[in-house]
């Protein structure tokens, strides 16, 4: 029983270190809040979901193109608009983040009207058996594809000349300029794979859950969560963040029921905030 | 001089709109109002004390679930104007405590355990049985005639905001006052003037809260029946703030004029775009933030010269 409650915490874990994972990145680097975060977890859930129905391209694959389209919107976003209050107070940001993402998400509203919306792909109900637990494939799936995301986002960043810049950036603006980087550009650059990343988990959310265009408010919570839980700043905090959420919602919702599931997480928000601001893995002072 | 006589004009028309416009316009300046309050206590924490707290909601949902706690007959069945009261005073105590953690985080970490602190509430009064969960609670039926009633929520919003822009304006004058200011242009220079800034905090935050709460009262025995998702609902925080900032934040009148003139553009718009409307909150959250950020008070205000400049300053400024 408890194994099954741990692995299911576990494989939500996945998608939900997922989730913040592009939240982070543009926390870290830009110090920007981005309350539209969920909107374009929803983007990206909505791309799958018509490239499926309307031509019935498989969500595993249609990722990439999920990812691309919305990395090209992210690139505009913070080039058009958010670079230029960029260096306002905090809350100027946060807001006009918000502005942003009520615009989203009432166009997709106008779009495609609040209906409730499945990609029903054939495999889904599909599982195998580990331990006496039950594992559907998809989800496993999901968990592992989050990893390797995750993992191709640490080479970028580490290993690559775009990754230095972005490194570079973020830890000294003015003497990243002074080497050369183009800072607006990376600024863009960054926004766009932490939204192509909000994609990423917006398809294999698809893929799990019913998608509607109010379903990013929730998620740009939960991303909020796990950023604060994991720490900011290492590649580890989503993962941390992620997997820490994912099992406590489990099994609080186990003991408690499932009407609390939104009270556990937050309860767990304002208490790190509280006694360990910098997260689990951040380092004090 | 000046400045009073036409502060003496604005209260004398504030009194005698009820008595000229019918019950639908009436209801629409309470929601100003009530908009208007929540606006100016925000920018007590938000504006002159720098703490952009963007969890606020929390007051005026907890203001609206404590009001109909106490007036519900089953429970305490007390008085309107006892219950609006202790509201108050039990979310200023609320907000007193829960601001001596939560102060010491600077920034997005601020807003961020305020928000969940507004989330985790919301939760909470979804699965307690006091407050009926989901389903929502009914406050008893106001004793009086519908024209009456209308009169009465909006000269209670009326004195409510009254009493708090009185109560900040006399603040902004005493040492209280000039402690806010001072933690906001920078905390560790007012602390080592002997500012005990954590206490001022705490009292910023409580004086913010309990005015919040005052609204959530004044709501919810308008409404009659109040339900988590909408008292507690994010976008209540967003449109305060949207409301100090487009105003002017760290101006006493501020809040109120920029409550007023967002009231008064999204009903137009409403009117004319049914459903597009709340794109065009968006977009005007957009827009003011890019090229107005210091607000309508300041354009108005007449010390600097308005033109494609002034509006072009800020993104010179901050643009990377």
């Amino acid at each position: 029983m408890y194994l099954q409650i741990i692995i299911n915490g576990i494989l939500k874990g996945g998608l939900y270190a997922l989730m913040a994972l592009g939240m982070s990145l543009i926390w870290g680097v830009m110090d920007i809040i981005n309350i539209a975060h969920g909107a374009f977890i929803m983007l990206g859930a909505y791309t799958t979901y018509w490239l499926f129905t309307l031509y019935g391209i498989d969500p595993f694959i249609s990722l990439l193109a999920a990812m691309l389209i919305m990395f090209i919107l992210g690139y505009i976003i913070q080039k058009g608009i958010i670079n230029l209050v960029i260096r306002a107070e905090i809350f100027i940001t946060l807001i006009l983040t918000f502005g942003i993402e009520i615009f989203i998400n009432n166009t997709a509203l106008l779009l495609w009207t609040a209906d409730v919306r499945k990609v029903k792909v054939a495999y889904a109900a599909s599982n195998f058996n580990f331990l006496g637990a039950t594992i559907p494939y998809v989800r496993l799936f999901a968990f592992v594809l989050a990893l390797i995301i995750t993992l191709i986002l640490y080479i970028i960043l580490n290993k690559t000349r775009l990754g230095r810049a972005i490194r570079a950036t973020s830890q000294d603006l003015d003497a990243a300029r002074l080497n050369g980087v183009n800072v607006s550009h990376i600024y863009a650059i960054t926004f766009g794979i932490g939204t192509a990343l909000a994609a990423a988990a917006g398809t294999l959310w698809a893929i799990l859950f019913p998608i509607s265009p109010a379903m990013g408010g929730h998620l740009t919570l939960k991303s909020f969560v796990v950023c604060i839980v994991g720490g900011l700043g290492t590649m580890m905090g989503p993962i941390v963040g992620g997997l820490t959420l994912g099992i406590v919602e489990s099994l609080g919702t186990n003991w408690l029921g499932t009407t609390y599931e939104s009270l556990i997480s937050f309860t767990i928000l304002v208490l790190v905030l509280i006694f360990k601001p910098k997260g689990i893995l951040g380092k004090e002072g | 001089m000046k400045k009073y006589t036409a502060l003496a004009i604005l209260f004398i028309i504030s009194c005698i709109i009820p008595y000229l416009t019918g019950n639908y316009t009436l209801r629409f300046a309470t929601d100003i109002l009530i908009f208007a309050i929540m606006a100016s206590a925000w920018n007590i924490i938000g504006g002159y004390t720098g703490y952009a707290s963007f969890g606020n909601v929390v007051f005026f949902g907890l203001g609206a679930y404590l009001t109909a706690i106490f007036m519900s007959e089953d429970l305490m069945h007390l008085n309107f104007f006892i219950s609006m009261f202790f509201s108050g005073v039990i979310c200023a105590i609320f907000a007193f405590l829960m601001g001596l953690p939560i102060l010491r985080l600077k920034g997005h970490y601020f807003a961020i355990a305020t928000l969940g602190i507004a989330e985790a509430m919301k939760a909470l009064v979804q699965n307690l049985d006091i407050t009926e969960g989901n389903s929502g609670m009914y406050l008893p039926m106001i004793n009086l005639s519908i024209d009456a009633s209308y009169k009465f929520f909006y000269f209670v919003a009326l004195g409510v905001l009254i009493i708090l822009l009185i109560i900040t304006y006399i603040i902004l004058k005493t040492k209280l006052g000039y402690g806010f200011i001072a933690i906001r242009e920078d905390e560790d220079a007012a602390n080592s003037m002997g500012i005990n800034t954590t206490l001022f905090k705490s009292i910023s935050f409580s004086i913010s809260g309990f005015f919040t709460a005052l609204a959530g009262s004044i709501y919810a025995y308008q409404q009659g029946f109040i339900k988590p998702e909408p008292v507690f609902d994010v976008l209540v925080t967003v449109k305060m703030i949207v409301m100090a900032v487009f105003g002017g934040i760290g101006s006493l009148f501020g809040p109120l004029i920029g409550a007023a003139t967002i009231q008064i553009i999204s009903e137009v718009l409403s009117d004319y775009f049914l459903v597009a409307h709340a794109l065009f909150f968006g977009t005007i959250i957009i827009l003011m933030i890019l090229f107005s950020p210091k607000g309508i008070y300041d354009i108005f205000s007449g010390r600097k010269k308005i033109g494609m400049s002034y509006f072009l300053e800020n993104i010179r400024k901050h643009r990377i």
